[in-house]
């Protein structure tokens, strides 16, 4: 055994440690309660907006689609900020983090494997919330179609099909995929800026008070930046102050395109993988940023 | 020539304090040099610097100035942590984690798995005395278990060094006995100890050599038995002897050119009565710690 053990060469990096990490965060995540109060609420909107709707079927999809996709939109925010607000800072006060990084682990593992554990815990809640939603907007479909075949008994053929194709197209559009995908990596951009802004705060309320602020700058500052640009001229300057802005604020709304899912107009390919990058390009961003200032962190 | 297990060279930490001008000097040119083997004390009263050294010796602070060593490697480097396991002091670990799981994921971070892995798991909770509350939370272990947990942690990915900040804070005398003869097994099997302690009757029991260290600045250092011997001076005890003989002993002594100091009974120490008298009761406790478990 003794042999075995010291004939192991220490790498740089390794999956397996950060594996560690990610699933130990992953347990400590599920096993707060917020995390089941979140996740119990958002089912219970989602659910609920089956008794809102009783117009006509177009309408009750939309109201469907858009309670749904708002309360999942809100939900991994809110439980991406919340989650990982703690994460360090509790490690610290611990202490447990000195017996994690008296081993033979880097920083940058340990940070990498908390955020990878946030990400999927966001991952995991998005697909049974987006489970759930897919469920009763198929069930409502079905019952739709139920009733309107009843409904419509005497009707020649052609009819019926064409209110069945109404039926179907206002239920179901491709789109909701690539929406739910871009509600997810909100969620995950917020964990990493959360992480980042914990990485230099002293208590946990200070990174939630800064983050919700973050929140709401960054869903107005589009609006803001076109102003600015419109009442400026675009010099370097300029361009430099406002990049700067971007980054500590990330551009929220572009983010937001659950209007154009409900509205039902088409997420063009462009636009989705537009998003998708910089969402993922945001993540990286602030994983590094936080593993970075962590890295010179006196602990 | 073989490197030393923990080198200090001039080692230095200042604290700075928000918001005031002074700062707080934690270490103040530090040298130390702990040969492989060793079992070195580093004693000290509270606030005079001995996990502020610890600390730096394992990476986790980084030094004002000077540098430290282990095994030859320097402390900044990760790769110098890899034969060496740690204890920090009253360690937290997570409590939402039962000991078997907690030292499932310290090897892992070790690189340990598979068979390897679950072999050392059994060992160290066999060797810690915690195999019956494997599947217990840490939530719910005393502090001599989250200490003895604490251990099988440091030892996980057998380490050549282990480094203890107060290994016995706020454990019991019985458990500190266990603890200490857990770290003269350690020095049997050839692995270097370094301690911190402000208990020192513990700290004469099992150091070969010992630092003191007052207000971040070593005052004596050196081997024990040196330190403490008194070299003109012999203690003899004797039992079973009649007071006839005892009187005699101390006539022939004052005939010659030796000076009795001081006669007196034996007495057992408060430790040992301590011990004797809880044993039973800890027995029992240890059974009923046994039927919480079956009853989870
Ligand atoms: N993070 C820190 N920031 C500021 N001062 C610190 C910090 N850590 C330690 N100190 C100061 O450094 C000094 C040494 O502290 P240290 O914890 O090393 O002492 P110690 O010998 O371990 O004491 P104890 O026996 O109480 O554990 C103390 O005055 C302490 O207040
Ligand atoms: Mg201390």
């Amino acid at each position: 055994m003794q042999i075995e053990m010291t004939d192991r060469h220490y790498r740089a990096f390794s999956f397996a440690r950060i594996n560690a990490i990610t699933f130990n965060t992953l347990t400590e995540l599920t096993r707060l309660r917020v995390f089941y109060v979140l996740l119990v609420f958002a089912l219970f909107l989602i659910g609920s907006s089956i008794f809102m709707a009783q117009f006509s079927f177009q309408q009750e999809f939309q109201i469907l689609k858009d309670i749904s996709l708002g309360a999942m939109s809100i939900f991994t925010s809110l439980l991406a900020i919340v989650a990982t607000a703690r994460l360090l800072p509790q490690d610290i006060e611990d202490r447990t983090v000195y017996t994690i990084l008296a081993k033979p682990v880097p920083r940058f593992e340990y940070i990498l494997g908390k955020i990878a554990g946030v990400l999927l815990l966001l991952a995991i809640s998005t697909l049974v919330m987006g489970a759930a939603f897919l469920l009763i907007l198929y069930a409502r479909e079905q019952a739709a179609v139920h009733a309107t075949v009843t409904h419509m008994s005497g009707a020649p053929r052609e009819q019926v099909a064409d209110a069945m194709r109404a039926i179907r197209s206002s239920a179901f559009n491709v789109d909701i995929f690539p929406g739910i995908i871009i509600i997810y990596l909100k969620a995950c951009l917020l964990a990493a800026l959360t992480l980042f802004v914990s990485t230099f705060a002293s208590t946990n309320i200070f990174t939630i008070v800064v983050m919700a602020f973050i929140y709401f700058i960054g869903h107005l500052q589009a609006t803001a930046r076109e102003y600015w640009l419109h009442e400026h001229s675009s010099g370097v300057i300029t361009r430099i102050f406002l990049a700067v802005v971007a980054l500590l604020f990330p551009d929220l709304q572009a983010f937001n395109l659950v209007d154009d899912i409900v509205a039902g107009t088409a997420i063009s390919m462009a636009l989705f993988a537009k998003t998708a990058v910089l969402g993922t390009f945001y993540t990286t961003i602030y994983t590094l940023l936080a593993a970075f200032v962590f890295y010179g962190k006196e602990l | 020539m073989t490197n030393p297990a923990v080198a200090v060279r001039g080692l230095t930490k200042i604290f700075p304090v928000p918001l005031h001008r002074q700062s707080i000097v934690a270490v103040r040119d530090l040298d130390l040099r702990i040969e492989p083997g060793e079992v070195y004390g580093l004693l000290g009263p509270n606030g005079s610097g001995k996990s502020t050294t610890l600390k730096i010796i394992l990476g986790l602070v980084s030094p004002t100035g000077g540098r430290t060593e282990i095994f030859g490697r320097d402390s900044r480097l990760v790769e110098s942590r890899e034969a060496v396991g740690f204890l920090p002091e009253n360690p937290y670990f997570y409590k939402y984690l039962t000991g078997e799981e907690t030292l499932r994921f310290f090897g892992r971070l070790c690189g340990l798995r598979g068979v390897l892995l679950k072999n050392r798991i059994n060992e160290l909770l066999d060797l810690v005395g915690l195999s019956k509350a494997r599947k217990r939370r840490l939530g719910t272990y005393s502090k001599g278990m989250l200490q003895r947990i604490g251990l099988a942690q440091a030892l996980i990915h057998d380490p050549r060094l282990v480094v203890l900040d107060e290994p016995t804070a706020g454990v019991d005398p019985a458990g500190s006995r266990e603890i200490r003869d857990l770290i003269l097994d350690f020095k049997r099997r050839g692995i270097t100890v370094l301690l911190s302690s402000h208990l020192l009757a513990q700290a004469q029991e099992i150091c070969d050599r010992v630092g003191i260290l007052a207000d971040g600045v070593l005052v004596r250092e050196g081997h024990l038995q040196e330190l403490i011997a008194i070299e003109n001076q012999t203690e003899l005890v004797i039992a079973d002897a009649s007071p006839q003989l005892v009187n005699e002993i101390e006539s022939f002594i004052n005939r010659s050119n030796a000076k009795l100091i001081e006669r007196r009974k034996s007495t057992t120490t408060l430790e040992r009565l301590f011990i004797e008298a809880t044993t039973k009761n800890h027995e029992a406790r240890m059974s009923n710690e046994e039927g919480i478990t079956k009853q989870k």
